[in-house]
């Protein structure tokens, strides 16, 4: 048997091991599944009701479902449904945008600050417990307040309080594993400062910063609706979740669609999110173990 | 140390008692067909390594096991009366006025966070109707019994006595309510060996005064041979050896036996030996360190 | 104990300065000029001359350090300035508007205590029968539906359809009923979670054995011996996540119209009311430590062990 043979067969068994690991955890299974769901409807969508979820047509608001609305329209005229998908890619996006922002801040300031130490380190860490002494909600109504409610803004400060978190947690990993041997060898063997942080020290913090991300995913899907719906996020007329809510909110009493149909979403969602982000923790924490 | 007629009816009598471990669909046997006589005033020592059974037995007894671990076979004859079958209610009104229990941990003889004091007055009332005063008498009383400055045990917390003085407050909430038996399990393994000494020779003293039988569980078969009337040597959940203390010591039968005799010289002995000169020297010592 | 409120105490020190320099540095990036702002408000025709009177009266004029020594000097005698809008000190707003929140906070948190308790108990007398599962459905429902929904769709059961309660305002107790509903439900899941762990935990502790060797009764040791230690973790959890109680707060006070601190500091937002949100942002930012601080002091009353400072819990 070839080396390519062996290690075909090899990464074949691995593969079959992640899916039976996968199956031990159903809820992850059915959060996947349900976000895929999400996903494709979201893709899928707008190429069967191909409604423009901006346009306003006042001659045909709050109708009933059809075929050419399929969940009917809004106080203004416009499909729900086009507008529910265009949220989807709003709400996903802006969160995925959030995390990945957050991730980048907050994974080479806690790498170089736990692995540097020193002054650096006390300061950085310093005005980190000052930044976090606040709940992150009074930083958005400070920031979004004094700037100006926008959606940007909103994106802003969140960011600007979140990444608090993956620092803190990247630094502590650095700090217990930056005494270890492997780490101790390779700086005695000579290893630049860049080389460890890339190789030895960053896949140790993946892990734990994948499991948290996938926690918080949901919590800031809750926070983007939760702003917007009070008018601090995106502003009329996105077809942001929130948004929409609080756009509908006149007309709810009469027609409780306008305000189911959002929140369902909302709710759908943050339940994948968090069913994956559970599956995922028990996951990885099974396999570390 | 003389023995003390074993007259009447046996207080504690296990038959063909066999403890099984649930785990999912799967089950394990623990305990294998058990069988021990205690009658009053006698101390038996069930003797084992760590993982031997004789925990999980003196648990039994007690009505504790828990959740996954089951009697699958034999009685339990407290008195006569087979308590296998009993309700949760009846064995707990067993425990504490039937049966007492000191055990190792003296960590977690007491709520830590919880007054002494409260803890006896809370005892006591549990299981006569007594006025907190009478209560706090009684409580008081005991305190002074098992050598301890009652007044100010009764006011404090237990993570404030010493590990002696915790263990000292345990016998006494374990005896104050007269038990016809006394199970000791490991009581002092985790004491230095003078106060360890002491505590056991304050056991003996209130078993003559009380004349309740005592189970003494224990890994330390050489600081039981002088302690105990009859012994138990058990292994891999099997009685192996049993018999009184005085054939136990001089003449073993089963090879696990004569290796746990042959076990290097206890520190034990030796600190015994040194207590015994030093209060030989002082007269009459004081006992309580 | 002592070393614990001190950190607090300087920590609150810290934060209030930090909150300062922020509030007064985004008030001056922020948009819009605020003494147009206050000409524009009174309707009167702008001149030159008394927008040059105004900007001195405000002492705009000065250097910003100059600007922000004084602020802070006013700080310091408790002057949080005047609303653009209303024209009233900031802190005589903030005080009228108080009672409201701490009135749907203690609302709130009874409801989370009234459902969370039970659930808590529940689930940890029976660990993976039943009532844990129903929890756990609970609370994976409770972190997942946006409080805002939650509470639209209590107005639209409650007060439109069944016409029971009020839907908006304040005045009766029955006023508070929904947004005290709104505010605790999606805390109770959490935290009847959160107590099932502790329970749990402290369950298999050895002095609950010893407890239970005892002979005490079942329901004594669940409630005198096993519940202290399991709050321990429920009280840190809630002392992190005040911020997020204060958030909820914000929602069901806009939701409901109640007139608290929240719904004040998102209409002046809305209003471009600068000194309010500065006001509100600081008071907030007091509140947040000092509730920790509260918190710090409670591990004290749980814990003997702490307050006799007493470092090692073992």
């Amino acid at each position: 048997m070839n080396l390519e043979a062996a290690n075909r067969s090899y990464s074949v068994r691995a593969r079959r091991n992640h899916w039976k690991v996968l199956l031990q955890f159903p809820t992850m299974g059915i959060g996947i599944a349900l976000m895929s769901m999400i996903l494709l409807l979201t893709f899928i969508g707008p190429l069967i009701v191909p409604n423009d979820p901006l346009t306003v047509v006042m001659s045909e608001r709050l109708q009933s479902p059809s075929w050419q609305y399929p969940l009917g329209t809004d106080h203004m005229g416009r499909c729900i449904f086009s507008r529910l998908m265009a949220g989807a890619q709003i709400t996903l996006g802006v969160s995925f945008l959030v995390i990945l922002t957050v991730i980048i801040i907050g994974i080479p300031l806690g790498l170089v600050s736990g692995y540097v130490g020193g002054r650096l380190d006390a300061i950085l860490m310093r005005f980190v417990d000052g930044l976090a002494a606040l709940p992150e909600f009074i930083w958005v109504i400070a920031v979004s307040g004094f700037l100006g409610p926008s959606l940007t803004n909103m994106i802003f400060s969140i960011v600007m309080i979140k990444w608090i978190g993956y620092a803190r947690m990247v630094r502590g990993i650095v700090l217990s594993e930056r005494e270890k041997e492997y780490v101790l060898a390779a700086t005695v063997a000579g290893t630049g400062t860049w080389k460890i942080l890339s190789r030895h020290l960053l896949p140790q913090v993946i892990s734990p910063v994948v499991i948290l991300a996938a926690l918080d995913i949901g919590k800031i899907i809750l926070i983007i609706s939760s702003l917007s719906y009070l008018g601090l996020g995106a502003q009329p007329p996105t077809p942001e979740w929130g948004a929409m809510l609080n756009d509908g909110r006149p007309y709810f009493q009469t027609i409780p669609e306008l305000m189911i149909y959002p929140g369902v979403a909302i709710m759908l969602v943050v339940i994948s999110c968090n069913l994956i982000g559970d599956g995922l923790r028990d996951y990885l924490d099974v396999r570390s173990r | 140390m003389t023995q003390i007629l074993s007259i009447g009816a046996p207080i504690l009598e296990l038959k063909d008692l066999s403890i099984c471990l649930h785990h999912g669909k799967q089950h394990q046997i623990l305990v294998h067909d058990l069988n021990l006589m205690l009658r009053p005033g006698e101390t038996l020592a069930l003797v084992g390594e760590s993982g031997s059974g004789k925990s999980l037995t003196a648990n039994a007894v007690l009505g504790l096991l828990g959740n996954s671990l089951q009697i699958s076979g034999g009685q339990i004859l407290v008195c006569g009366e087979d308590i296998v079958p009993w309700s949760d209610k009846e064995r707990r009104k067993l425990r504490g006025t039937g049966i007492g229990l000191v055990f190792q941990d003296y960590q977690g003889s007491f709520t830590p966070f919880i007054k002494i004091g409260k803890q006896f007055v809370e005892t006591l009332r549990s299981h006569n109707s007594l006025s907190v005063q009478e209560a706090k008498l009684q409580a008081m009383n005991w305190l002074g019994r098992v050598g301890l400055p009652a007044e100010r045990v009764f006011n404090s917390y237990p993570f404030q006595l010493s590990g002696g003085q915790r263990q000292r407050a345990a016998i006494a909430a374990a005896l104050m309510l007269k038990p016809s038996l006394l199970i000791a399990d490991e009581p002092t393994t985790a004491l230095d060996v003078l106060t360890s000494e002491t505590v056991l020779d304050l056991l003996d003293e209130l078993q003559s005064q009380t004349g309740c039988a005592i189970l003494m569980i224990s890994h330390d078969l050489r600081q039981v041979l002088k302690r105990a009337d009859t012994i138990a040597v058990m292994k891999e959940g099997r009685i192996v050896e049993s018999g009184a203390a005085e054939v136990i010591r001089t003449r073993p039968t089963h090879a696990y036996t004569k290796m746990l005799l042959k076990s290097r010289p206890l520190l034990t002995e030796i600190h015994a030996q040194l207590l015994a000169e030093e209060q030989a020297l002082a007269g009459t010592g004081d006992r309580l360190a | 104990m002592l070393h614990l409120i001190k950190a607090r105490l300087v920590q609150l020190v810290f934060v209030l300065f930090l909150l300062s320099i922020l509030t007064f540095t985004l008030m001056k990036l922020a948009p819009g000029d605020p003494v147009l702002l206050l000409l524009g408000a009174d309707e009167l025709v702008v001149t030159q001359d008394n927008e040059a009177a105004l900007r001195k009266e405000l002492g705009f004029d000065l250097p910003i350090l100059v600007q922000y020594g004084q602020w802070m000097l006013n700080l310091l005698q408790l002057d949080l300035g005047t609303s653009y809008i209303k024209g009233k000190p900031v802190l005589d707003e903030l005080m009228a508007r108080l009672p409201t929140t701490m009135e749907l906070t203690v609302g709130g948190l009874i409801v989370m205590i009234m459902i969370s308790l039970p659930l808590g108990f529940l689930a940890a007398k029976y660990p993976g029968r039943w009532p844990d599962h129903v929890s756990r459905l609970l609370a994976l429902i409770g972190a997942s539906i946006p409080s805002f929904w939650m509470g639209l769709l209590l107005i639209y059961a409650f007060a439109f359809k069944l016409q029971w309660l009020p839907s908006m305002g304040k005045g009766s107790w029955n006023h508070m009923v929904l947004p005290s509903l709104t505010l605790g439900l999606a805390m109770a899941a959490v935290y009847a979670r959160l107590l099932r762990a502790g329970l749990l935990d402290s369950l298999s502790q050895e002095y609950i054995r010893a407890a239970r060797a005892r002979g005490i009764a079942e329901w004594r040791v669940m409630l005198k011996h096993a519940f202290r230690a399991a709050l321990m973790p429920v009280v840190s959890v809630f002392g992190m996540s005040i911020g997020s109680l204060l958030a909820g707060t914000v929602v069901v006070e806009t939701l409901f119209s109640l007139p608290g601190l929240g719904s004040m500091g998102v209409q002046a937002i809305f209003q471009r009311d600068y000194p309010v949100i500065q006001g509100y942002v600081l008071f907030t930012g007091v509140c947040v430590v000092l509730i920790n601080l509260l918190v710090d002091l409670s591990y004290g009353w749980l814990d003997p062990r702490i307050r006799q400072g007493k470092g090692d819990v073992s």
